[in-house]
């Protein structure tokens, strides 16, 4: 057509990158005039609300009164803390120290029936600790021995250092040495009481001048996975610790005459297990506790659960994409519309480039706005229920949001693209659904948590890391599976193999786009 | 054969809004080539569907042989059908398609065979009907609709996608069955296609019959008598024309006669001896009877949009 | 002359799966799919000898979740082809009874899935026995053989739960996605609720975590539901899908 003869209207547009933008506007043009796929998104975001606000849980929090409210005492880095330990204590003012010999750690776990039996917990531990008062989630410094980790320094709940290894008794005791100096607490370790070693310093910023320091006790929740095909359980409950020690040494100003004992963060209906208590002996004392000074997480060794669990309707949402995405290129398959497709925009890589855009933009949005509601409402449902949520700041609850929605974008893509290379619905869905969905319900359920975490280090279903919400601790032993919303890898380490996935599939579908006949 | 029938009676049906039938009502008889002609959206599929039993109407029956088809024990040995020619699986070969067919009807692979000689299929049977180009799929269509020996045959446009040969071929195929003593309803929206092919036929438009006839009828009140003379004298022709009663409009080379029959104005002119090039009775054609009579329906057509084209 | 019809449709059938030609590699899917998985999942799930807490003819048979996938695009893609091509108009022409169709549909796909099956089964616990320490499960026990039975059941009604779902749907793509959610969806939903209540009543329910409690060998008392009814459970999912199909199928134009 010559200008000028020409009459037919043009949209000035896509007049750069050789009419891109022209080819996504008809790809989106395709997409939303097709009523069932415009469907199959609203349903999409539509079930991820759904599930994410039905009550199908409940508990007890808040329900039976206003003495029946969780609440946890949060730490000085903001964080919720656990803070629940036996604390033998006299005020130290000013600079000083306390050194003491530890000389055997016990316990007693649970057993799946009413009893008890002897034992350790990994991170069962004793020492000695500075604290900032008796205030739950107040600051402290501690150096102790622990169940299965050595000697430890921790300092404020989530910082932990690894001192001399192996465990105590009578014959191999272990010495233990803190020292205040200003805001400076460091931790010695020592297996004669002549030589030490310096384990590590905290610096706790704002230490008031009168703290309190002595020795203390406690044993972390016990877990216990038991793995089976289709179910995974676990078996938890408290635990106890005791130990005893003895040439107790203080430096500087201890202006009280005489050790008091305190249960901080005492279990209201506390079971045998969860008692404490501390007696003086000749030269020493035997303290025990039950509970751990640890950050505070949800799942088996602790309480609640996390706001990921509101999200689990991202895997409905995700079929009911997956379908809309597989038919957005089989379509064109079905009937030879792919021949009207090829001769309007002959490149082939753009035109499959450009679907890809149209159906990761449409994912995108619909998945932000189901996700979004669940993130602002879900908790809220939860906890209305009497389910404790914990807690997660707003640059996490935006990462949730913007993670799913990315991820069900990057599962559409990829989903187009195995349409592509297969060009038969049925199978695509299929397989798109087996590379995502299975690897995560395999892992919840039937694996071994080895093999489970393998699972979600290298298939797509790694990117539901990116609605991992609360950070996993070593120093706190739980269960850490995606049930629990944890995840092997970090959050955007995981949502990066799945577009790994899906950038090899888009590759060899447009190799094949390229090379086959239409 | 006197089960060799399809009766159509008040057949309504709406797709919504949309009236595809409108009180359809026509008879399909044996021995002879019936063609079901009307603009596209007139209700002609929508018809067949419902008289294969596949649709089912609001209102109105459509019986085979004096039964409904979804009653029948042995359909393919009743009727043979050819809806959409294209509705194959790609995957499967032509003989294969043919073989699932035969085992529905508890007929043997020789039939299958035969039917498949008959379409003029023999060199590409065993290979996969996704690759058949549209007229091979066409014959395909036609293979399996005489599979079952059928004394009625129904087809939706089975000239669709045909060369100039595969054409012949069909409306050999189409005398051949009719003479065999079948009933045969071809459906067509170019009226051309049945030239010399049906001998009756139902022309259809918005879902109800216009007109129900034999062709030689239609033709006849289509063609008036009018009868074309080219002559190098128009003047003196049509004086001595006009005086014998007739009216002459001459135009450009040739003049019409209307109230003459061409023997009688043949006669006249030689009386006279007044020269003449050619004396013919005028010949009107399917598509000029069909144009008029459906001149209606398409107006409506064109007005209303795309109706309902199932 | 209603059996003769049956038989001819079946005959039609089985003309009709047997010549397309994915149907040979599908039963290969199913079946290398199951295998691997199976040998895969009990691999990982290897204990310390004598000290085994896991159930090791469950184990064994883990496959079934990955191999029911396959099983489930084969039921889909038996139905669901017709649909997509029209070529479900000449099968209606040639077969007007709309319940012969559907029956003979499901008896010829049950009877493939049935052969699939039992050999993706009995091939998996091979794999269990060559990989697992011992003492191996074994088909004299009962509740090893009902857990190896079940299986072969169990993708049975998973292939009549396709094909009815494709037949209520009649988009192939749609119905695969369904039948999918409704398998993997239950456990996954299953797992994020924590009410014990809610969770024991969603075991149940759901087709997959319902349904494969029959592959159970140990601690039986504590399954949400015993190991025949679970399967029972899957049979009313298939039941209502096909009978729906059945209901559509007569009801609706084709």
């Amino acid at each position: 057509m010559t200008a000028g003869t020409s009459t037919v209207e043009r949209e000035d547009t896509g007049t750069g990158r050789d009419g891109f933008a022209r080819l996504v506007r008809a790809e989106w043009t395709k997409f939303h005039t097709v009523r069932g796929w415009v469907i199959g998104m609203v349903a999409a975001a539509g079930v991820i609300m759904g599930l994410g606000l039905s009550p199908g849980r409940q508990g007890s929090c808040g329900q039976n009164g206003p003495d029946s409210v969780c609440a946890l005492p949060v730490g000085p880095g903001g964080q919720e803390v656990t803070d629940n330990f036996t604390f033998v204590r006299r005020p130290l003012a000013g600079d000083g120290g306390i050194t003491v010999r530890v000389t055997s750690l016990t316990g007693l776990l649970p057993t799946s029936g009413e009893g008890t039996r002897p034992g350790l917990v990994p991170w069962a531990k004793a020492g000695i600790i500075i604290k900032d008062g008796t205030r739950r989630g107040s600051a402290y410094a501690a150096i102790m021995v622990t169940g299965a980790h050595g000697v430890r320094m921790q300092d404020d709940y989530t910082h932990d250092t690894a001192g001399p290894p192996g465990g105590v008794s009578v014959a191999s005791p272990r010495w233990l040495r803190l020292t205040r100096s200003g805001d400076d607490v460091s931790g010695y370790a020592s297996s004669d009481g002549t030589h030490w070693a310096r384990v590590g310093t905290a610096r706790l910023a704002g230490l008031p001048a009168t703290v309190q320091a002595g020795p203390f006790a406690t044993s972390p929740q016990y877990t216990q996975v038991i793995n089976q095909p289709l179910s995974t359980g676990e078996v938890s409950g408290p635990s106890q610790a005791t130990a005893a020690l003895d040439h107790v040494t203080l430096q500087g100003a201890w202006p009280a005459a005489t050790w008091t004992g305190d249960e901080t963060g005492a279990f209201s209906n506390a079971s045998p297990l969860q008692r404490g208590g501390f007696q003086q002996t000749a030269g020493g004392f035997t303290v025990t506790g039950s509970g751990d000074i640890a950050p505070a997480v949800p799942g088996a060794a602790g309480l609640g659960t996390t706001i990921t669990q509101t999200l689990v309707g991202t895997f409905a949402g995700l079929i009911a994409m997956v379908v809309v995405a597989t038919m957005f290129i089989t379509a064109e398959y079905r009937r030879g519309l792919v021949r009207t497709t090829l001769t309007a925009s002959p490149r082939r890589g753009r035109i499959l480039a450009a679907k890809a855009v149209v159906i990761a933009a449409v994912t995108f949005v619909t998945g932000l706005a189901g996700a979004a509601v669940v993130v602002v409402f879900g908790p809220g449902v939860l906890r209305a229920n009497g389910v404790y949520v914990h807690a997660t700041t707003t640059f996490t609850e935006v990462r949730l949001v913007v993670g799913t929605a990315a991820l069900l974008a990057v599962a559409a893509v990829l989903a187009l693209a195995l349409g592509m290379v297969v060009r038969r619905g049925v199978i695509a869905v299929t397989a798109a659904v087996v590379v995502i969905v299975l690897p995560y319900l395999l892992a919840i359920t039937g694996l071994p948590t080895g093999a489970a975490r393998w699972l979600l280090r290298i298939t797509p279903a790694s990117a539901f890391a990116v609605q991992q919400s609360t950070p996993q601790y070593s120093q706190v032993d739980n269960v850490y599976t995606p049930v629990n919303g944890y995840f092997p890898l970090a959050p955007w380490a995981g949502f990066a193999v799945l577009c790994a996935w899906a950038a090899l599939a888009l590759g060899l579908a447009v190799l094949l786009f390229r090379r086959r006949d239409a | 054969m006197s089960d060799a029938t399809i009766v159509v009676d008040g057949l309504r049906k709406r797709f919504g809004a949309a009236v595809a039938l409108d009180g359809m009502s026509f008879t399909v008889r044996p021995g002879q080539v019936t063609g079901f002609v009307g603009p596209n959206g007139a209700g002609k599929s929508t018809t067949m569907r419902v008289i294969l039993g596949l649709d089912a109407a609001d209102a109105g029956s459509a019986l085979v042989g004096g039964r409904p088809y979804r009653s029948l024990r042995r359909p393919l040995s009743q009727v043979g059908s050819l809806l959409d020619a294209g509705a194959l699986q790609p995957s499967r070969t032509a003989r294969n398609h043919l073989r699932w067919l035969a085992r529905s009807q508890g007929l043997t692979d020789r039939r299958v065979d035969a039917v498949i000689e008959r379409a003029g299929l023999r060199t590409v049977a065993r290979r996969r009907a996704g690759g058949f180009s549209l007229g091979m799929r066409q014959r395909l269509g036609i293979a399996a609709a005489l599979l079952g020996d059928p004394p009625v045959l129904m087809m939706d446009e089975p000239f669709n996608g045909m060369d100039p040969e595969g054409i012949v071929w069909m409306r050999g195929l189409l005398r051949s069955l009719a003479t065999e003593g079948r009933a045969v309803l071809v459906s067509s929206h170019l009226m051309g296609e049945l030239q010399d092919t049906a001998d009756h036929l139902v022309v259809v438009g918005r879902g109800r019959v216009i007109a129900d006839a034999g062709v030689a009828e239609l033709l006849a009140t289509a063609s008036g008598d009018r009868v074309t003379l080219r002559t190098t004298a128009p003047p003196e022709a049509s004086a001595v024309l006009t005086r014998a009663g007739a009216t002459v409009a001459t135009g450009p080379g040739a003049a019409t006669i209307t109230g003459l029959a061409a023997e009688k104005v043949v006669a006249l002119l030689g009386e006279s001896r007044i020269p003449f090039s050619e004396v013919s009775a005028h010949q009107a054609t399917l598509e000029q009877a069909y144009l008029e009579l459906t001149r209606d329906a398409v107006e409506f057509h064109s007005a209303a949009g795309t109706g309902a084209s199932r | 002359m209603r059996p003769a019809g049956m038989r001819y449709a079946l005959h039609a059938e089985w003309t009709k799966l047997r010549t397309a030609p994915g149907t040979v590699w599908l039963v290969l899917a199913v079946i290398a799919l199951t295998v691997a998985m199976s040998a895969a999942v009990t691999a990982a799930a290897r204990c310390p000898a004598g000290g085994c807490a896991v159930d090791a003819a469950r184990t064994s048979l883990s496959g079934v979740e990955l191999g029911q996938a396959v099983v489930a695009i084969l039921a889909v893609l038996a139905i669901g082809g017709e649909y997509s091509t029209g070529m479900i108009r000449i099968t209606l022409t040639a077969m007007p009874r709309r319940t012969i169709v559907l029956a003979a549909k499901a008896v010829v796909l049950s009877g493939i899935v049935l052969v699939a099956g039992t050999i993706s089964v009995l091939a998996s616990l091979l794999a269990g026995r060559l990989i697992l320490p011992g003492p191996h499960p074994s088909l004299e026990d009962g509740s090893v053989l009902r857990a190896t039975v079940g299986s072969v059941l169990y993708l049975v009604l998973i292939a009549l739960l396709s094909l009815g779902t494709a037949i209520a749907v009649r988009d192939p793509a749609t119905a695969i996605g369904i039948v999918l959610g409704l398998l993997y969806l239950f456990p996954i939903v299953i797992h994020a609720v924590s009410d014990p209540d809610w969770q024991r009543h969603l075991e149940q329910v759901g087709p997959m975590s319902a349904g494969l409690t029959v592959q159970a060998t140990t601690h039986l008392s504590g399954l949400p539901i015993g190991p025949w009814a679970g399967l029972g459970v899957l049979a009313t999912w298939a039941a209502a899908a096909l009978l729906s199909a059945g209901l559509l199928l007569h009801l609706r134009d084709a």
